[in-house]
Parts: structure tokens; sequence; C-alpha cells
């Protein structure tokens, strides 16, 4: 059973709806209120994205300032129902040109009701690829069949393109350039305790790919990950380089590979959709590059008085570098006063978030730096109880570098006309949750 | 606050925050932003100190948490400037509340500006106190604000305030107004003109005559006075005129306070006061004004309580109830509900029942009101004003209103009409036929209790039982009964179905047949009990009928695999037992009458009681400090009907009794939701499980759950007492209770006994042979200790006479308890102090021995040689010298051992004996029998052997001297090891003389048994 959306809202944070549809007549007009009074005014919001209010489940994501909330009266597939929001918003993200918020969605009205019409039917989620359905919903004039000027290209066939092999694809595309951009970008899960050891450490990757290709290519990808070398080295009876390869976990293709040769030939082969698409994910949990380590002292001088250092590391290749790094250091709420002391960087206290924020615009690799810090606290009235002490938390962003150590080895593109290719592959490290107790 | 740029820049973000994390973002910013000045405070101005306690306080306001910064606002009190000051009072009592610590730093502060000659500040000041003074400031401040109030300087603002001030310190700490320095002051305070500054010193007045009137009659005349003014309207201004009633507030608190008198004495007072009574009587009526409605019926009812209270003629009496006849005829719910409610207070003065008696139908119609709240009401007034004379009326209306009451009333009112019915039965048969008659129209409704009730009356009156069983069956020939219905039927006619025998359709066959009808439409509950029916109905078949018992074996046979235990055994056991033939006759002879109890349904309505009671008299029956002698009072007042009394029982059964209540409460309740729980109530208890036991053992097993379901003081006796002795005590006690006891029989004041929860403490004064100790009852912990018991357990020769324990200790209060204890003979036996408590549900009990031990009726005596040497020598052989050798005993030297005697009153004489290792010691014992009786002993040592010695002990009476004897040889082996382990180590008195006659343990002694065990 998939979702069987009763209605969808898309609500900006002070409640008021921005844009809805109902698709079926099982739930009242007045669910949404019920949203706001029960959820949106209590301070539940954020800890739980599905709850239930009178027989009605309420399904919520904030994406940026706008809260999209499906209403499902029935026992729905709740992930499904997360799926369909995310792609929606890529989707309406595909057509705004990059932004999704309450402006964008108040500039595009019509667009949105004419894409909510589609992409939902009865509650049930439609196609919700964007290369299709900007081949019938346009943003631009419609030319009027009473016009002279005939038309040079065919009209597309909408029930081929929905039922049709290559459903992600038109034809007949046609690039001056062929190229090819892929990415692969990691995000770092990092848990580790005051004494340095791992607690909890994974890493979440994506593939990501543009592709100008002309007609209907055929792509090939070849990775450092350890099935699909063994699976090579089986096929040419030759034992397996001695690199080093990747245990990847949990992958996740785009609906274009052809997974029935991913079965048998463990190769990632498939006809890409024009323009951005993600081809893969995956995750993997062994074997982890880390790219900093973080060092922290934190010590509480009698009730109004604390010092706290901390060293940061670069433990990736000394060529490279790290962008963007921010460190937050949580003090208790009562800090009054704070002094820094930074190698590099910058320092401030931010008291809304109850931490010592410490940001570094360009960290080189094999470096290291330091901050210390005397803080004075408040003294208060409230029952001594001591301070809890969250994890630091750091964000940043590594360049050329993977912390799985992931490679592409090739990527061969085949097509009829056998035109030249160019390829690009670019790799990114960012932070997810990296948090250092202290 | 104008010109405060920061302070509205703030409010106008927060103000304009989209949403609420917005906000939270922007507040803890600013929190922030003030840490940082507060830390930075040496440049911080006045200004910016009040702006950003502004700040805190808006901050508070809006449900953060402000947890800093309380200096801050606390020193601006002692600012020189008005709005600074003004800022530091006002955030103060915002965020601080009493208990805190920071408050003291304060009370310098207020007292300066209290004491200071600026009106404003003083009532900054005062305004704070009253909002937030606790105890310190009840100290340190009451004295002030009692002279601002008396001052005749002061403008009546600063007096008000000052009153309202001074009641709360009064209320946070009674003892900084005493009654006899202030009474004649807060008289003159009566006098005031200004009805603001009266008005709130009438409110003082009221809270300090709650607490104890006693002191204050002097103002008795002038709050009638008070009253005759407002009455008559004399200079009463208009600004307290309220809708034309001259300050409606003032008479209400007035007439309040004189509730708390006793009855005036004074005939002058006595009558104006009664003379203003009955102009508000008369005044009163009902007007198309809400607003004056309320304010004339606030002073109304006032007036009626204060009638009440004050015991007035019958003749005003029938005023009031006619007032509040007129009452309950008005169209307006609120009036209506009013009426009632103030008539069924009227209730409590036997006088206005035959008045309101008149007004009956009036309250019937009230039954079918439409709003809920007057129709319980209603039948709450119904039930109390229910006697001989109207009952029938009354239960058969009840009855009636029964088949069409909302279902959440039915349960109440089948149980109040199955009381009343039982309270004022004309006939017994009558009752009978009202129960049965409630339980065929609102068979659910009707609780275990009513059935049970029944069964019993019916079980106890034998003309009773031939009625009863045909009534009951009649109800049988109806198609659908209820099942409550069934359980009754099945009972009566399987105990005296055999007396209809005669009449038609009644034959035992017949019986049975009628009944088997019902058993499949019955709950698993029921089967049983027509289990038992049956084998009572086969028992009771005369001649023998073959085809019945067939049929009846069947059904047992049927039932031998039941899955319910209770049906199971049943079947099993009646089929074997009706394989006996005649045995069966004595297995199932009749039940044997039940023992006259209270009415369980009595005691349950008094729990379900919801009197609106809020009479004066209630209200400082609840005020009253709870010290161990109001708890003991045996009757709360409350607005129960007098029927309802508990027939008080003086002395300590009292305790048991009300103990007992407390206990069977969470029972009743149980019972009521799961009938498969056996009941509290007897019947419940028989029908359940010990029906088929035969007659001596069921008397036997029922006297027992008797016994401990109501702790009837008879059953003090061993058995009674085993089941909370072996209960598993898991409250450790803190110490070793036996060295307790031990040093405790040296000393006269000490801890007796002590676990986490409570703490028993001992004083004692002995003169002669009486005694008085007295026992302190700590409670350690923060909840009240409840059904708190203590026993004493006498041995024979002492008489023991413990005051009255409460059943409930308070949280963190001390009970004291005396006891006295008169000696009768000697012995050394001791009392034992059987206390138990509950801590939440875990009961907790102990028993302790009490030091009241045969050296405490010592008086010590010194001889002189002359004294003691023609007494030693006039007491010559046993049985009044006894001489003996100890062995065993732990060396002492003679310093030790001399200081032990002396210990236990028994003094040493030195020098009285040549011999430096001997001691010669004299004593004078106090007892009923024995009159002060000189007692003289010597101990000889020796020095090579400090183990042994040899003790010879004389007296004028030989169960002294042999006790003596005994005594002080224990003392000399056990006291210096302290521990009874070595007891059995004493010789045991080996009779080498003639054995004195009584220290035989008298074994039907309980204290005696158990100090033994002990």
């Amino acid at each position: 059973m998939p979702v069987a959306a009763s209605a969808i809202y898309f609500l900006n944070l002070r409640g008021d709806v921005l844009i809805n549809r109902t698709y079926r007549d099982d739930v009242g007009g007045n669910m949404v209120d019920a949203f706001r009074t029960h959820i949106m005014q209590t301070k539940e919001l954020g800890n739980c994205p599905v709850r239930q209010i009178g027989g009605c489940s309420f399904v919520y994501m904030r994406i940026s300032n706008v809260y999209i909330v499906t209403v499902v009266s029935s026992n729905a597939n709740v992930a499904c129902g997360f799926k369909f929001v995310v792609e929606a918003v890529a989707l309406f993200k595909s057509y705004f040109g990059g932004a999704f918020d309450e402006d964008a969605i108040k500039n595009n009205f019509v667009l949105i009701y004419e894409l909510l019409d589609e992409i939902m039917d009865f509650g049930y989620p439609q196609n919700l690829s964007p290369e299709i359905l900007k081949l019938y919903i346009t943003q631009e004039g419609v030319r009027s069949p009473f016009s002279s000027k005939p038309k040079d290209k065919p009209v597309p066939n909408a029930t081929l393109q929905v039922t049709g092999a290559v459903g992600w694809r038109r034809e007949g595309l046609s690039y001056k350039k062929n190229e090819v951009f892929l990415d692969i970008v990691e995000s770092v899960n990092l848990l580790m305790s005051s004494k340095g050891n791992v607690l909890r450490c994974d890493v979440t990757g994506k593939v990501l790919m543009k592709c100008f290709l002309s007609g209907m290519p055929d792509l090939k990808l070849g990775l450092n990950d350890k099935i699909g070398l063994e699976k090579e080295s089986e096929m040419k009876s030759r034992p397996a380089k001695s690199g080093k390869t990747i245990e990847l976990d949990d992958v996740t293709f785009h609906q274009c590979v052809n997974l029935t040769r991913f079965n048998s030939e463990k190769t990632v082969s498939f006809v890409p959709p024009d323009g951005e698409f993600e081809l893969m994910k995956y995750r993997i949990t062994e074997g982890v590059n880390l790219p900093f380590r973080v060092l922290p002292t934190i010590k509480e001088l009698g009730r109004t008085r604390m010092e706290v250092n901390v060293k940061v590391k670069s433990v990736f290749g000394a060529k490279m570098f790290a962008l963007g790094v921010v460190v937050k250091i949580p003090v208790p709420k009562q800090t009054a006063k704070t002094n820094f002391q930074v190698t590099s960087g910058r320092a401030k206290y931010n008291p809304s978030i109850d931490c010592l924020v410490w940001k570094i615009r360009k960290f080189p690799g094999q470096t290291e730096s330091t901050l210390s810090a005397e803080i004075e606290l408040i003294s208060t009235m409230g029952e001594k109880k001591s301070w809890t002490r969250p994890p630091i938390q750091m964000e940043f962003q590594v360049p050329m570098f993977t912390a799985s150590g992931l490679r592409v080895r090739f990527l061969k593109v085949w097509e009829k006309s056998g035109y030249n290719t160019v390829e690009w592959v670019r790799y990114i490290t960012k932070a997810g949750s990296y948090e250092i107790r202290c | 606050m104008s010109g405060m740029r920061g302070l509205s820049v703030f409010i106008s973000d927060i103000r304009n925050c989209q949403n609420k994390e917005a906000e939270r973002l922007r507040v803890d910013k600013e929190l922030g932003n003030i840490r940082t000045c507060f830390k930075n405070d040496k440049g911080l101005t006045p200004y910016k100190k009040k702006k950003y306690v502004w700040k805190m306080l808006y901050i508070h306001m809006l449900g953060y948490d402000v947890d800093f910064g309380h200096m801050e606002a606390v020193s601006l009190i002692s600012a020189p400037k008005y709005p600074e000051k003004q800022v530091g009072y006002i955030v103060t009592s915002c965020l601080l509340n009493e208990n805190h610590d920071f408050l003291r730093l304060a009370i310098n502060a207020v007292r300066n500006d209290i004491i200071g000659r600026n009106e404003t500040y003083q009532c900054l000041a005062l305004t704070l106190v009253g909002n937030i003074g606790g105890r310190e400031f009840a100290e340190s401040l009451a004295p002030d604000v009692q002279k601002l109030l008396i001052s005749s300087s002061c403008r009546p603002l600063v007096r008000k305030k000052a009153a309202l001030c001074l009641l709360r310190l009064f209320r946070k700490n009674p003892d900084v107004v005493n009654a006899d320095g202030w009474a004649d002051r807060m008289a003159q305070l009566l006098d005031e003109r200004d009805l603001g500054v009266l008005t709130s010193s009438m409110s003082l007045l009221v809270s300090l005559v709650s607490n104890d009137y006693e002191g204050y009659s002097s103002c008795l005349p002038k709050c009638v006075k008070i009253l005759e003014r407002l009455a008559r309207n004399q200079d009463v201004p208009q600004e307290y005129t309220y809708y034309g009633i001259p300050s409606p507030w003032l008479q209400v608190k007035t007439m309040r306070a004189l509730q708390y008198f006793p009855t005036i004495e004074d005939p002058s007072t006595r009558r104006s006061l009664f003379e203003v009574l009955q102009r508000i009587l008369m005044g009163t009526d009902v007007v198309k004004n809400v607003n004056k409605n309320n304010a004339s019926h606030a002073v109304l009812f006032e007036a009626l309580s204060l009638v009440m209270h004050l015991n007035a003629e019958k003749e005003m009496m029938s005023q009031c109830v006619a007032l509040l006849g007129k009452f309950i005829s008005v169209r307006e719910p609120n009036i209506r509900y009013l009426g009632l409610e103030n008539m069924t207070r009227m209730l409590m003065i036997t006088d206005a029942q035959d008045i309101i008696k008149k007004h009956q139908p009036q309250i019937i119609t009230s039954l079918k009101d439409p709003d809920i709240s007057i129709r319980r009401r209603a039948l709450d007034l119904l039930y109390g004003m229910c006697d001989v004379s109207n009952a029938k009326g009354i239960v058969e209306e009840l009855l009636q209103y029964l088949s069409t009451a909302e279902f959440s009333m039915r349960e109440e009112l089948s149980l109040k009409a199955a009381i009343l019915a039982e309270k004022f039965a004309p006939d017994l048969s009558w009752y009978v036929d009202v129960i049965l008659q409630l339980i065929d129209n609102a068979g659910d409704f009707v609780s275990d209790d009513i059935w049970f009730r029944v069964v019993q009356f019916v079980t106890n009156n034998e003309d009773l039982q031939p009625y009863a069983a045909s009534k009951v069956r009649e109800y049988m020939d109806k198609i659908a009964i209820h099942e409550t219905m069934v359980k009754v039927s099945a009972y009566i006619l399987g105990e005296y179905g055999h007396l209809l025998a005669r009449r038609p359709g009644c034959s035992a066959r017949e019986l049975f047949g009628i009944l088997h009808e019902k058993l499949p439409t019955v709950s698993s509950p029921t089967i049983p009990l027509l289990l038992s029916t049956y084998a009572k109905l086969l028992m009771h078949a005369q001649p023998p009928d073959i085809e019945l018992q067939k049929q009846i074996w069947n059904v047992f046979k049927k039932y031998e695999s039941s899955i319910d235990v209770e049906i199971q055994q049943r079947a099993v056991e009646y089929f074997e037992l009706s394989k006996k033939g005649a045995a069966l006759m004595d297995v199932l002879a009749e039940m044997p009458k039940f023992p006259e109890r209270q009415s369980s349904l009595i005691k349950k309505v008094e729990d379900v009681e919801d009197t609106a009671d809020q009479s004066a008299i209630k209200l400082r029956a609840q005020q009253l400090p709870s010290n161990a002698l109001v708890l003991a009072d045996p009757q709360p007042v409350n607005g129960t009907p007098p029927p309802l009394k508990v027939p008080s029982i003086s002395g300590i059964k009292l305790d048991h009794e009300s103990a007992s209540q407390t206990q069977s409460q969470p029972n009743g309740d149980l019972s009521k939701a799961q009938s498969q729980i056996p009941s509290a109530d007897l019947v419940g208890e028989m029908v359940d499980s010990l029906a088929i036991e035969a007659p001596p053992v069921d008397m036997g097993s029922h006297q027992r759950v008797y016994r401990e379901e109501d702790g009837i003081p008879d059953e003090v006796d061993g058995t009674a007492i085993v089941p909370i002795g072996d209960q598993a005590n898991k409250v450790e006690p803190i110490g070793n209770i036996t060295e307790r006891f031990n040093a405790l029989c040296l000393k006269d004041s000490g801890v007796l006994y002590e676990d986490p929860y409570i703490q028993i403490g001992v004083k004692a004064e002995w003169r002669g042979h009486h005694g008085r100790l007295v026992l302190f009852l700590g409670n350690k912990v923060t909840s009240p200790l409840t059904s708190v018991q203590a026993l004493i357990l006498p041995p024979a020769h002492l008489k023991l006479e413990l005051s009255l324990v409460p059943d409930t200790i308070p949280p963190r209060a001390q009970v004291q308890c005396p006891l006295e204890v008169m000696n009768i003979r000697p012995s050394r036996d001791v009392a034992v102090l059987d206390f138990s408590y509950k801590f939440g549900t875990s009961m907790v009990s102990a028993k302790l021995r009490l030091p009241a031990v045969l050296n405490k009726f010592l008086q010590p005596l010194q001889l002189t040689s002359e004294e003691f040497f023609p007494q030693w020598r006039s007491l010559s052989g046993p049985p009044l010298k006894l001489q003996e050798v100890v062995r065993g005993v732990r060396p002492l030297s003679l310093p030790e051992m001399e200081n032990l005697f002396n210990s236990f009153r028994v003094t040493i004489c030195p020098g009285l004996d040549p011999n430096p290792n001997n001691l010669v010691a004299s004593t004078t014992f106090y007892s009923e029998n024995t009159r002060p009786m000189l007692c003289l002993a010597r101990i000889e040592t020796d020095p090579a052997d400090r183990t042994q010695l040899r003790l010879t002990v004389a007296s004028g009476d030989s169960t002294l001297t042999f006790e003596l004897k005994e005594f002080i040889k224990e003392q000399l082996i056990a006291i210096p090891m302290g521990s009874r382990a070595l007891v059995p180590a004493v010789p045991v008195p080996a009779a080498p003389l003639a054995q004195p006659p009584s220290p035989a343990v008298d074994a039907n002694d309980p204290g005696a048994m158990l100090a033994g065990l002990l």
C-alpha cells in the first residue's frame, strides 16, 4: 500500500497555509488547524515527524522555511510518503531553478497546482521525474495550433514516455560537446569519546552525475569497490590487484541502472537521464579515514570560571585543504564573558545556541590549530545542576578527498555514433554529524 | 519606564518574531547580552541596571527561565530613586518566592522602607512582603508592620496594605501575633471608620480567630456593631456600596469571623445581632440583576451559616427555611442549587428537619430538574431529611426515579435507597421488598454490598425467611432477571427454599428447574453460588428425589472439569458429599447468624459523601494545628447527618475502629470493581469460599475474618497478633533495639526505636510506684504515616494506661503519647509496646520492650551502720534473705561495680562492711502491694577471681527479695556484655531455696509471653 495521502499542505513557519491540495474526501478541511494547534504550537515540533491526531496521521517535514504536511487517514507507508515529499521538493527545485522556500511557492502558485495535479492521483504517487514532466508541464507559452509555422519536432508521445523502456530519457537529444560530470559526495558521521575512542563512525556517500550526451548512450562505471573488483578478476581469471578495495553497504541505484547486469557482472551500466541525477547511494562503516582529530580539554574552575582548550588536527594529505571549517564548542547556559586566543580563524560566543563558534575558512592538510578560551559564568539561583557537557560539533568540506577511499576506476561511454566524450570526476567529503564528546 | 529605548526595541523585536523559534533565539541572545553586562558591572549605571532588570522580567513573563540576575534585582530595592526601587520590588516579587535564600538579603532594605517616612515606599515594601513574605520576614518585620497598622498618622492606604501584609505574615508564622498583646489593638482597629481599612482588618481577624478565638472576645461586640452599621446603612460611603448593598464583602467577612466564636452569651449583643440577621433575612429577595443577586445571596448564605452556628430560635430557623423554600422554587438554576445545598446544611440542626419536610414535594420535583448538579443536591437533601415518618414515601420516590435517572447517578442512588430502606424500615418485609425491587430495577448499579446486606438481614431474622423466599420465588418467574437477582434468589432459595416446600411450584425439583434455567445466562462468579444452592436443594429434598439427584449430579459432573478452579472444586466436593447421604445434613447445615455490625453500606456512603459544606466550623476543624489531641478527636465535624455517626467507643477501641475503617475502604472499592476478589464484607467472604464448610469451622473462620476487618478490642489475644507479627518486616530499624532498651533501663530519656521513617523517643518520670512515660512518635519523612497503632501488652504486675495514639502522624511532626504506669507487685517482666504503622502501602510493625523495669521503682537510700545492721539481722534466712554464688560475672573493679549499682538506684553504702572487697547497698522499693519496702544487699567479691561473687539480698517481702536478687544478677552478667546471648547462661534459679510463689510466667498474659519471647 503506497501513500494514499488524503491531502497535502504547505505551511509557513507561522502555520499559515501557503498552498494545499486535497486528494480524497476522507479528511475535513480543518485538519490543518489541528496540526497547527496540536503540533506547531507545542514544543514537540521536531521531535517526531509523524503524529496522530483524531484518527489522522500527520506526516510532516520541514524544508527551509516551509512545512510540508501530508495528511493520511489510512495505514499508509510512511517512508513512501517521505520519499514522495523529497522527490516533489526536488522536482519543484528543478522547476524554480534551485530554491524552494516560502517566496518561491508564492511566486509559482499556478505551476505548483499543475504539478500537484500531475504527481499524485487519488493519493497515489505518480511519475515525479523532472525530465518527463518538463515535457508536458512547461513554463513557456504554448504555440497555437493555428499558427502558420510548421512544427520541426514531432509531438512527444506521452504514453510511450510513461510506459516505454527508457522512460527517463528522451530520444533525439544532441549536444555539440558531449560531457559527463561525476561527483562523489560523502558525509562523515562520527561520535568520538573525549579520550579519542571512536564510538560510532560511518560515511554516507552519493554519486551524482550530470550528463550532456547526445543520442542514447550506454555508460559503464567502475569503482574500486570489493565486489566489482572480485567479479572482474574472476571473469578475467587472474588474481585481484593488491590495491585497496572498499566494501560498500546498502547500495541503492537510480532507476536507470540495469540491475540484471549488475547482479550478473557486478558492473554499473546504465543509460543516463539527461541533466543532473543521483546515480547511486551507499554507506560505509569500516575503514573510514577521518579527516580531523579534535582534542578538547575543558576545565571547570569553581562555579564561575571555565577554561577551554581545543586542538584540531587535519590528518588528510598535505596538498589538500579543508574549506569552511566550523567548530562549535558548547558552553554552559550561564556564560557571561569570553576571552579567546586562536592560532587561526575567528571565534565568537553565540548565546542563542550556547556555543563558542570557531570558524576557519581554509585549513591545510597535516597541520593543527588551537583555540584557548577563558569563560566567566554568572552565578544563578537555580538548583546547582552540573553541566551536562554536550559534544563538540564540527562542520567542514574537504575537496578531492574521500573518507571512504572510494575512487572511480573508469567511466566508459558507448554510443552508436561513437562520438568522443569528456569525463569530469570530482570528490568531496563533508561533515555529517561530526561530534566529539568533551 | 518611558524613554527606555533598549527595552522597547527588544519588546518590538519579540513581537515581530515570525515564530516561536525566532523568539527563542532572540531571547537567548538577549539573555547572553544581559549576562555579559551584569558580569561587567563596574560600569553599570542605575539606568542600565534598571533596563536589564525590566528585560529580565519581560523574558520571565514570556515563560523562559531566568535563573540569574536576582542579585541585581534585589540590589535595586535599596536604590534611592523611585523608578529603580519600583523595578526592584516588582521584579523581586515576580522572580523569587518565599523559600529563596536570596530574600534574606532584601529583608533589611525592605525594613528600611517600611519604617521610613515615605508612603509610596512603604506601600511598595508592604506589597512585596504581602506577596512573598515567608517565615523570616514574619519574624523580623511583624512588629514594624503592626506599628504601621495601628499608627494614627498613616494614610488609610498604607494601613490597608499593612493589615493584609500582617495577614500574610500571620499565615506564614502564627507566632508573630500574640493574642494577649494584640487583642486590644485588634478591637481598636475594628472601631475604624474607613471601610477599606476595616475590610482588610476583618480579613486579618478572620484568620486570627480561625486559628484560635480565645482572647479575641473583646472583638465580638465590635463585629456586631460593624454589622449594625452596615445593615442600617449608616455612613457607608458611595464607593463601598455595591448595587445598593453596603459593602457585601465586609458583611460576609464579619459574619464569617463571628462563626469562629462560640455562641454569644451576652444577651444584648445577641439580641442586636439577631436583629441584624433578621434584617438580612427579611431584606433579601430574588431580583433580576445577576450581580445584585450574587452579592445579596452571598451575604444571605453567610447569615444562614451564622444563624445555624448560633443555634438560633426555631422561629428564625423556620424563617430561614421558608426563604430557602422560596429559593428552590425559583427558575434560575443557580439559586435553586444554592437553596438545596443550604437546606442540606440546615439539616444538621435537628429542629429544622420538620420545617424542611414541608418542602418535600418541591425537593422531589427538583429530582427531575434538567441540571444534574441540582438533581444531585436534591438527592443528598432527600437522603439527609429522611426519617421513619417519611421514609416510605422518599424511598418509593427514589425507586421510581431510579428508572429514569442517568447512569452516573444510579449507583449512588441505589446505594442511598438501600440505606434508607434499611435504616428506616417500618417492617423488615418492606425492606426486603424494596431491595428486591431495587435489584430488579437497577441491577447493574446495585453493588454487591447491597445484596450481601439483605442476605444478612434475612439470615438473622427467622420470621423473615419464608417471606423472602416466596418473594424471590416470585421474581424468578420473570423472564429476564438481572444476575444480582439470580445471586440473591439462589442464596435465599438454597437456604430457605425448603420452607416453601408445601406451596405449589416450590418443590425442590421445581426450584431447581427454575434456577437451572438461569445458569446458562450468568457469569462465572455466580455459578459457584448456584452449585451451592443445588447442593442445598438436594439435601432439603425430602423425601430424597432420585430424579432430582440425577439431574443435579449431572450438573456437578459437567462442572467437574471446569476451567474455573472455584467452580471445579465446588462441583467435585458437592458431588462427593452428596453421595454421603445423611452426612450431608451436617456439612450443609443452615448458615449461622451473622454478628451484628455496622452496615458496610453506611461506611461506603460515608466515603462517597461529598459534603459541599464550607461552614466556618468545618474550616476551623481543618485549620486546627494537627497535634495528637485533635487528631484523636473521635468525631470529625462534617456535614453528615446525625444518624450516620459511628457509635463511639472510648479509649483504645476507638483507635482500632478508625484504623479498621481506613483499611476497609480500599477493600470496599475493590470488591466493587472486581467481585472475584474476596469482598470486605462478611457475606461476600462466606459466599465466595466458605459455603461448603460445616458450621463450626465456618464460625471460626468468619470470626477470624471479622476480627481482622473490624479490629474489635477483644481480639487482642494471641491469634490476632500473629498475622501482624509474621509479616515480613521490610523496614530495618536503625541501631540495635536491645542496646537502646538496655540503655534506657539505666537512663530516663532516650531513643527507644528508630527506622528510616519514624523515631520513637521515651522520656520518663518515676515517683514511688507511679511512673509517667511519654512516648515521642516522630515522623521523619515528608509524607504522613498512617494507620498508626500502639498497643501495650502489660505484664501482670504493671498497670499501664496509654493515652490515645493518633491514627496518622503528619509529615515531619512529632506526637506525644503519655503513658501512665503503676507498679502493683515486684516482677522482672517487661511491658511490651506493640507498635505498627503504615508507610505508603507497607505495614511496619515492631514489638518494643518498654523501659518500665524493676529498678525504676527503686528509690536510692543511703543508710548508716546503725540503721543497716539491725535491719540486716532482723531479716534472717530464706525466703526473706536469699544468698547465691554467682559465676561468670564480667570482671569489674570495685569502683566500676559501685557505679553500676548506683546507676540502677541501688545505693552503695561505703564503709559499712569491714572487708574492703565487699559492698553493701540499700534501696527502697515501691509498689502498690508492698508499700515502700527497704531492700538490702551485700556483694562479696573475690579479689583473686573477679568472675565470681556472692550475692545476698534481703527485704521484707519474699517475692521482692527473689526478684531483686535475680535482677541484680542479670545486671551483673548481662549488662556489661550488652547482649542477650548470655542470658541463657544465667543459672536458672535452681531452687536452692524455697521457691517464692509467683515468678512463674502467667501463660495467659500476652505481654509476659511476648516479653519472654523477646
